[in-house]
């Protein structure tokens, strides 16, 4: 896969722009996911997802061949994502968690027009239940925790993504896990 | 042993696989006779569970042609220059 992506790069470098839809094939579920956890609603996520490869094609030339192309992608989706938090204002942020129906419209367009019956629709729930205490994590607990058990991701690489030391990555994760921990445990 | 913060920190270790056999063997025996660690335990791997299970999402139908359609000109532009 790496080296079907790099091949897809030289010739992006080259000046070949359709090469470039074949890397935004490969990696549009997983980047849309990361952005749809870290921010909470589709539109957005959509929005800050596209937002990644755009800026991961205008600045194609900056990427180091010698590294893995997907930890430079995610950095950017990442670091995206959390400018995005960051800018929010509180009032919208509270709204965006309340609401959560962008999630439900999502998980329901699966099963357009089909009635779902009722296990489905508890796991509708429980998810959008888990979904909204994931959103009240601090950003970089949030990151930490969506790169790990959602992208399952390894510790090294949570680190260069972030651009943070392995170990902090491992107290973040603690300490995420412990906040969600006090939420979920009545579940 | 107290089932102090210093216990938790222990089992967070013991969930990302970091100690050490012996310290492994204390936490497992620890976990035995303590009800209230074992359950902060079990809401631990019970909260990773859930976080795990949250349906893997796909991007939106149209994704990479939205993409394609909103990237800058300028290659372009060099080609029909040369």
């Amino acid at each position: 896969m790496e080296m079907l992506v790099k091949k897809r790069i030289k010739q992006v470098r080259k000046g070949d722009q359709n090469a470039f839809a074949e890397i935004v094939d490969i990696y549009q579920d997983k980047i849309y996911q990361l952005c749809y956890r870290m921010l909470g609603n589709a539109h957005e996520a959509e929005d800050i997802a596209q937002e990644a490869f755009i800026r991961a094609y205008v600045n194609i030339h900056t990427y180091d061949m010698s590294k893995k192309f997907s930890t430079w992608l995610y950095r950017i989706a990442t670091n995206l994502s959390i400018d995005r938090i960051r800018k929010k204002k509180p009032d919208y942020y509270l709204d965006a968690e309340v609401s959560g129906t962008d999630g439900l419209t999502m998980y329901s367009q699966v099963a357009a027009d089909v009635v779902l019956p009722e296990d489905e629709l508890e796991t509708v729930e429980l998810q959008k239940t888990i979904q909204n205490e994931i959103l009240k994590l601090p950003d970089k607990y949030r990151a930490v925790i969506v790169l790990k058990y959602i992208d399952e991701l390894p510790l090294k690489e949570i680190s260069d993504i972030l651009d943070i030391p392995v170990g902090t990555v491992k107290t973040r994760i603690h300490r995420g896990r412990e906040a969600l921990r006090k939420q979920l445990r009545h579940l | 042993m107290s089932c102090s913060s210093e216990f938790v920190h222990l089992l967070h270790k013991y969930m990302d696989q970091e100690l050490t056999t012996q310290e492994e063997e204390m936490v497992k025996d620890h976990l035995h006779s303590c009800q209230e660690c074992y359950q902060h335990f079990h809401e631990l791997e019970k909260t990773v569970a859930l976080v795990q299970s949250t349906s893997h999402i796909e991007a939106p139908r149209n994704f990479t042609q939205s993409v394609m359609s909103n990237l800058p000109r300028e290659k372009r532009t060099v080609s029909w220059n040369r």
